[in-house]
């Protein structure tokens, strides 16, 4: 008697189970989370690739903390680099405008940090031209300058090596190509500036009406 | 299809007998006395749900009209003819979920040879399937949207919407700072300088759920959920009954009351069967994470135009994806995640 109890109990519970379990015909995943886990597969195995669409983005590899991936070169698109085409002695020694005279990268004005943060030197090297410098004077070179920004902006900078942070170009599938800091943001003026939406729908406003 | 004690009509869709029924009544026998099948029975005396009603009513009118328009056209020259050809087989092809391969080419190729008789231009367009090991899904980043709307325009330009109606698929959602997500006193359309001291935005779309309550409801399961997750439409097959609107917990579909015009140079000619080919007046239309872009490599318009980079889409089964890395070490969460529909569109902030 007791025996036919739990049997039938059983049954029920196990009937209850395939009856509610709604994502069970289907899959036998309860959540996508679970289902993500479960269906993972190792990167080497995905055929699909993005290289098509970075073909023509000249490119330099990031490689830190075990992060992997390919960054826009950067020398090429500054357009009066080398610096030391112009730069061939010190600043002091340059000539001095004169009265009326435009000072040279007389367009950039520093918007970044504040004055008693940041000035011109705290990045570029008054030695090499060519290359920027650390807060402690190290060099570094114009196409890793994710590594200055990366000296204040630690938090922006562990979100940009996962992916949380920037911007993939190209396609989702690897390899990665990511955008580096500076080629969002301006590094003289990096915040987003304000500005008016690109669109606005009519049609929506006349249907409200 | 028939039921003696029923006194209405109603379109058997779950189970469908697999008896050769015309709709008259008699299930044995026959009701107009031929005993031999020509290739009109062939195609009409098939059991195949939906369709099958569609076209016992409209079959006559279109014969009638085509005899008409034929007769009476005095150039019915070969392009006319071919023009027809194509457009009876469109009219009586299947349910795209159901074609074979080489069924879905060959409705793809009159699509397109379509196209160019009627404009002289050619489209590019495809029927891909899903790539082995792919799971779309999409991070938003709520902290770096600024509401500058650029993806919406990329949006309207790549998936060919309607410009007269104004058709959106992404809207944006500008959010006053401490009101939580309050989509009720958000505003979608707002124009003015951005950001708005004191707002945020959201961005909102089809979030390709992974349990669909909208292809749940469809009656002629027209929309479906891909090997890959993406929830498409089969807009040939759609029939515009609205219930999967209805259905959608996040206003992720939008109906065409009109025919979709593009102008003729602004028309994006790589296109997808499932994806932005030109679709019919009175169907539903959505977000498709651009199928003809994504299946490719490629990220969809919205994710590329974005200027702040508060867009991520990526493939959800790579471990070393930008997506995956955000579902493991940001704070992400979904809209609406207790009705379990499964979006795979996750929100998160700095
Ligand atoms: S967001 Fe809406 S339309 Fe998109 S899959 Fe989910 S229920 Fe369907
Ligand atoms: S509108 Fe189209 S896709 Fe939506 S439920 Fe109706 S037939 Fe299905």
């Amino acid at each position: 008697m007791i025996q036919k109890i739990v049997v039938k109990t059983l049954i029920i519970v196990i009937g209850l189970f395939v009856i509610s379990c709604k994502h069970s015909h289907e899959n036998n995943y309860h959540t996508v989370t679970d289902k993500i886990e479960a269906k993972t597969v190792s990167p080497e195995n995905l055929t699909i690739t993005s290289k098509t669409f970075n073909e023509n983005i000249k490119t330099v590899k990031f490689a830190e903390d075990g992060y992997e991936f390919l960054i826009p070169e950067r020398k090429s698109q500054i357009t009066s680099y080398n610096c030391t085409e112009c730069h061939t002695q010190p600043i002091e020694k340059l000539k001095q405008n004169q009265v009326g005279e435009k000072a040279a990268h007389w367009n950039i004005k520093l918007a970044h940090a504040g004055v008693e943060i940041m000035n011109c030197a705290t990045c570029h090297s008054n030695g090499n031209m060519d290359n920027l410098h650390s807060l402690t004077n190290s060099e570094i070179d114009f196409n890793y300058s994710y590594k200055l920004c990366s000296q204040c902006h630690q938090k922006e900078f562990k979100d940009w090596k996962g992916g949380a942070h920037g911007k993939q170009l190209g396609g989702w599938a690897p390899p990665r190509l990511s955008n580096t800091c500076v080629n969002c943001h301006n590094p003289h003026k990096p915040a987003f500036e304000k500005r008016w939406p690109v669109r606005f729908n009519t049609q929506k406003v006349k249907e409200r009406q | 299809m028939n039921n003696d004690n029923k006194k209405w009509y109603s379109l058997n869709l779950k189970k469908s007998p697999k008896v050769d029924s015309c709709g008259c009544g008699n299930d044995s026998g026959s009701c107009s006395g031929e005993k031999t099948k020509d290739g009109y029975d062939q195609v009409m005396n098939v059991s195949m749900g939906r369709r099958a009603a569609f076209k016992k009513i409209t079959a006559g009118f279109l014969i009638g009209a085509g005899a008409v328009s034929s007769s009476c056209s005095v150039v019915s020259g070969d392009e006319n003819k071919e023009k027809s050809g194509i457009e009876w087989e469109e009219y009586f092809k299947g349910n795209y979920k159901l074609m074979t391969d080489k069924e879905k080419e060959e409705t793809v190729n009159r699509l397109t040879r379509s196209y160019e008789l009627r404009t002289g231009e050619k489209i590019n367009m495809t029927s891909k399937d899903a790539e082995k090991d792919v799971l779309f899904g999409y991070a938003f980043n709520i902290s770096k949207c600024q509401g500058y709307m650029d993806c919406v325009n990329a949006c309207v330009e790549e998936n060919n919407q309607d410009r007269a109606t104004e058709m959106q698929y992404i809207r944006i959602h500008e959010m006053e700072d401490g009101k939580g997500f309050n989509f009720e006193e958000s505003d979608d359309n707002y124009y003015h300088e951005v950001p708005a001291e004191g707002h945020f935005y959201m961005g909102t779309q089809c979030f390709h759920c992974d349990n669909p309550p909208c292809v749940e409801v469809c009656p002629v399961q027209a929309t479906w959920k891909e090997k890959d997750g993406i929830v498409v439409i089969d807009y040939d097959w759609c029939v515009g009954c609205r219930y999967c609107m209805a259905a959608c917990p996040y206003d992720g579909r939008r109906f065409n009351w009109k025919t979709p015009e593009v102008p003729e140079q602004e028309v994006n000619k790589k296109q997808h069967y499932l994806g932005n080919r030109l679709r019919k007046k009175g169907v539903m239309e959505k977000c498709t994470f651009c199928i003809q872009r994504s299946r490719e490599g490629q990220n969809p318009a919205c994710v590329e135009a974005c200027p702040t980079g508060a867009r991520t889409f990526g493939n959800l089964l790579d471990p070393k994806s930008n997506i995956r890395w955000i579902l493991e070490n940001k704070k992400v969460f979904r809209l609406k995640e207790d009705l379990g529909t499964e979006p795979k569109f996750w929100y998160y902030m700095d």
